[in-house]
C-alpha cells in the first residue's frame, strides 16, 4: 500500500467512526505553496527506524465543524477545543499510518501533538524525503493530510 | 530531571560551536499564553521516554541574525537559508537532550524538524503538558528555547 492510500484509509476510517462526518479523497499530490490563509494544522512527529511528521491542514469553518461533529459542542472561532480536536485527530491519524508503516508496533513512536493557527503562516518541512499531501472533501469543503518521511 | 539546565547547557554548546556568537540566559518564563512577539519557529517532535515538542521562536532579525551567523552569509529577511538553519538548531537541541537522556540510561527518539513563519501564528499542545520556556539573548535581540512535555 502506498502512502496516499495508507492516509486516505486512515482519514476516511477516523472521520467515519469518530467524526461522523463523510470525506471523500482527491488525487494525492505535494504541497507546493508553504501558506494558509486563515487555517490551522495539526501536527504529530513519528520517530524512530522512520522518521516525518503527519499534518492535517484545516481551513477555520472546516476546523469549527468537525470540531463541534468530533466533540458535540458548538464553536464558531479556532479556541482551546477546536486546537485540542485539530492534535486529537493528528493524533489518530498518525496512529493509523504509523500501525500501517510499521505493523508490529515496536518501531516508530509518536510524539506529542501540536497545532499551529493564525491569520497567515508559512509551513515548511526540512529535509524530507517523502511528501504526500491527500486533499478531502467535507461538505463541500476542503481539507488536507500530509505525510513526511525520511528513513531513520 | 533539571530540563532548564539541560537546555541552557546544550543551547550555550551550539551558539560556541556552530554559531559564534555570544549569548546569555534569562530566568524560565512561567507564564503560558503570552504573546512573544516571534517570527519564526523551528519545532521538532520528541517520543521515546519523553513525549514532547522542543521548539525555538524568534523574531525576524535574531531568526535572520543567528542564520547569517551560522551560515557564514549575509541574511536580510527570513529566508530558507534561515529556516533550514534554525531548524538544524531545532535538531541539535533535541540531540542534546537526547545525549542527556542517554546518560541516565532513558531513551530519546527524534522526528523531524518543522518551520513556522509569519506575522500572525500561535502555537497549541494539550492541555496539561509541562512547559520550560527559556529566553535567551544574543546581540540581536532575544530569542525562546520552548520544551512542551509529559513524562510517558
Amino acid at each position: 500500500m502506498n502512502h496516499a492510500e495508507q492516509i486516505t484509509d486512515a482519514t476516511c476510517e477516523i472521520f467515519s467512526s469518530m467524526v461522523m462526518l463523510k470525506v471523500t479523497a482527491k488525487e494525492a499530490t505535494k504541497r507546493t505553496k508553504p501558506e494558509f490563509k486563515n487555517s490551522i494544522t495539526g501536527m504529530v512527529g513519528l520517530a524512530g527506524t522512520v522518521k516525518g511528521n503527519l499534518l492535517i491542514h484545516l481551513p477555520a469553518p472546516v476546523a469549527t465543524s468537525v470540531t463541534t461533529a468530533f466533540l458535540g459542542m458548538d464553536v464558531d472561532c479556532i479556541d482551546d477545543d477546536v486546537c485540542d480536536a485539530v492534535g486529537e485527530l493528528a493524533n489518530m491519524l498518525a496512529g493509523a499510518v504509523k500501525t500501517a508503516l510499521d505493523p508490529s508496533g515496536s518501531d516508530i513512536k509518536l510524539s506529542m501533538p501540536s497545532t499551529v493557527y493564525g491569520e497567515s503562516y508559512n509551513l515548511d518541512c526540512l529535509n524530507s524525503g517523502i511528501s504526500v499531501l491527500v486533499p478531502f472533501n467535507i461538505e463541500g469543503a476542503e481539507f488536507s493530510v500530509e505525510l513526511q518521511l525520511i528513513d531513520g | 530531571m533539571e530540563f532548564a539546565q539541560i537546555i541552557k547547557s546544550a543551547t550555550e554548546e551550539i551558539f560556541a560551536s556552530m554559531i559564534f556568537l555570544d549569548l546569555s540566559c534569562a530566568a524560565p518564563l512561567t507564564s503560558e499564553k503570552e504573546d512573544l512577539g516571534c517570527y519564526v519557529t523551528a519545532m521538532i517532535g520528541l517520543s521515546g521516554d519523553l513525549n514532547a515538542i522542543l521548539a525555538i521562536h524568534c523574531p525576524a532579525k535574531v531568526g535572520t541574525a543567528i542564520g547569517g551567523a551560522m551560515l557564514g552569509m549575509e541574511i536580510e529577511e527570513v529566508d530558507d537559508d534561515t529556516k533550514d538553519a534554525l531548524g538544524e538548531i531545532a535538531n541539535m537541541l533535541a540531540g542534546g537532550l537526547k545525549e542527556a537522556f542517554a546518560i541516565k540510561k532513558l531513551d530519546l527518539l527524534l522526528a523531524i524538524p518543522t518551520t513556522i513563519s509569519g506575522n500572525a501564528y500561535k502555537i497549541s499542545t494539550p492541555s496539561g503538558s509541562n512547559r520550560i520556556l527559556l529566553p535567551f539573548e544574543i546581540e540581536a535581540g532575544r530569542f525562546y528555547v520552548d520544551l512542551k512535555y509529559s513524562l510517558s
